[in-house]
């Protein structure tokens, strides 16, 4: 946290007003699980077997600057060289959040090193059942949760990292907390779904308004165990708290096709330097202020907990809220309601009931 | 900002329940008439979108098999480029607007076929039938 402050406060002082945070360093977009609707992973055989070089990424995060480097994909652990990747990043100091849906972990997890500047980041969707559904995979929760323990035991920093759609029970979400923290995971990580616009599913994304009833009814009255590994600023944004504008240079993407614009999540072209997608890309086109219908849905992290970063650490305001979140249990007794009255099942297979369980609420 | 961007006021977009998703446009097979500059930019655009690999012949009479993944709308088709990968070769190239006689959209979709409800229907059906450790596996490379 505090290489985080130094930077954002160096950033600011220095007057600089566009600056990245965390790259998403994409090595490869092949994947070992074949998720419906997944909007990174369907390209042609010839695409899916490129992949970025150690020298490459290395180059991508000198260029960047940002402090931290998170490596998403496609599934890391299926480039051959991730080992030598992940070093050269530690050893550039850099705070480096491995991706991963785990399936490999285990038996890969011999070739790291644990390190304070290395976390894996496993995906986890929800509890058993409904993380082997959303992975389109059975079996996939009980390998994953397998490979948390060892990395765990193993010394290393671990993280879940939770995507939530349409028709999301928000109790069983609540009880998933309950279970990675019980695995003795350093904190969860969790984000609205997006509509990629290149995803062939584009049928289980909420609204903005939808958001922030689910997360209310999800984050509000806290257990003291949970954590999040998040800033407690863009969970209150998700909670309907607060209200951020995207910061979508916050998270640059780099993969086999450049610089990808303007965010992690949209692909409208690629720059060859990070300084030509700083300078060249038009910002004011995206956001969710900005109308274009593609940002319209948008609460997901890669743009939005930039902004919450940047104003925590950018202002004693936004420091004091951050302090404030990290202790308080939210207590919010009409998010208690809205739980309840969404306490029946949630059906597994949402396109039967696509009617959501959490009613509207006015408050 | 451009007009095309600005179609959602803040209001709108705050009270949305649903995502206003993209419909996915079944393009395998299709090979656009390109009478016209529109004609060409608009094909352009859809194969930028396009999951798969397209195959554009030049006026020259060369033919490439390509994945675009970049493109830029000039004011003029010959400041006007796409950028593709082959699967032949390992870097990056680029096309003129200008020099494009025929597209044609000949690989594979792979984003078809590949919506949610397809997995809730197949699941459905082989749970029905008593499978167990149902799984959908990633297509094969070669």
């Amino acid at each position: 946290m505090g290489t985080v402050a130094a930077y954002v406060l160096k950033k600011r002082f220095s007057g600089n007003k566009r600056y990245p945070l965390v790259l998403m360093l994409e090595p490869l977009f092949r994947c070992n699980l074949a998720c419906a609707g997944c909007g990174k992973v369907q390209y042609p055989p010839h695409i899916l077997k490129k992949q970025l070089t150690p020298e490459e990424c290395f180059a991508a995060v000198e260029e960047c600057g940002a402090p931290m480097v998170s490596l998403p994909g496609g599934e890391p652990l299926l480039h051959p060289r991730i080992v030598e990747i992940v070093n050269g990043l530690v050893a550039r100091k850099k705070y480096v959040y491995l991706c991963t849906n785990a399936l490999e972990l285990k038996q890969r997890l011999p070739e790291f090193t644990p390190s304070k500047y290395l976390t894996f980041s496993v995906h986890l969707d929800g509890q058993r059942e409904h993380h082997d559904f959303s992975v389109c995979r059975e079996g996939t929760y009980d390998i994953a949760v397998e490979g948390i323990k060892e990395a765990v035991r193993r010394g290393f920093r671990v993280t879940t990292n939770a995507t939530f759609f349409d028709g999301a029970d928000p109790g069983s979400v609540r009880g998933f907390f309950d279970e990675v923290m019980d695995m003795g995971v350093e904190g969860i990580v969790l984000s609205p779904g997006y509509s990629y616009d290149k995803a062939p599913d584009q049928n289980r994304f909420m609204g903005r308004a939808r958001v922030r009833r689910l997360f209310r009814a999800i984050l509000s009255n806290r257990k003291p165990n949970w954590k999040f590994n998040m800033s407690p600023l863009f969970l209150e944004f998700l909670m309907g708290k607060r209200n951020y504008e995207c910061t979508p240079w916050g998270s640059p993407a780099y993969n086999i096709f450049g610089w990808q614009r303007p965010c992690y999540l949209l692909q409208e072209g690629y720059a060859e330097s990070f300084d030509e997608l700083m300078n060249s890309t038009k910002w004011e086109e995206y956001g969710v202020s900005s109308g274009n219908p593609k940002c319209a849905n948008c609460m997901v992290s890669c743009g939005y907990e930039p902004s919450a970063v940047i104003e925590g650490f950018g202002s004693l305001k936004g420091f004091w809220g951050m302090v404030r979140g990290t202790f308080s249990s939210y207590r919010d007794e009409q998010a208690l309601k809205l739980l309840n009255d969404s306490a029946a099942p949630a059906n597994l297979v949402q396109i039967e009931q696509p009617e959501r369980a959490l009613e509207e609420t006015n408050v | 900002m451009t007009a095309e961007v600005q179609r959602y006021t803040l209001e709108q977009v705050e009270a949305l329940e649903l995502a206003p998703g993209a419909e996915h446009e079944d393009l395998e097979g299709w090979v656009p008439t390109l009478a016209t500059d529109a004609d060409l930019r608009d094909a352009l655009e859809k194969a930028l979108d396009y999951r798969g690999d397209v195959t554009f012949t030049l006026k020259s009479g060369e033919k490439i098999e390509a994945f675009i993944f970049d493109c830029k709308n000039g004011p003029t088709l010959a400041e006007s480029w796409a950028r593709y990968y082959t699967p032949a070769a390992p870097e990056k190239r680029k096309v003129s607007y200008a020099d494009i006689a025929r597209l044609e959209f000949t690989g594979k979709d792979r984003a078809a076929g590949k919506h949610w409800e397809d997995w809730v229907k197949k699941y459905n059906e082989r749970k029905a039938a008593g499978e167990k450790d149902i799984a959908l596996a990633p297509e094969s490379l070669e």
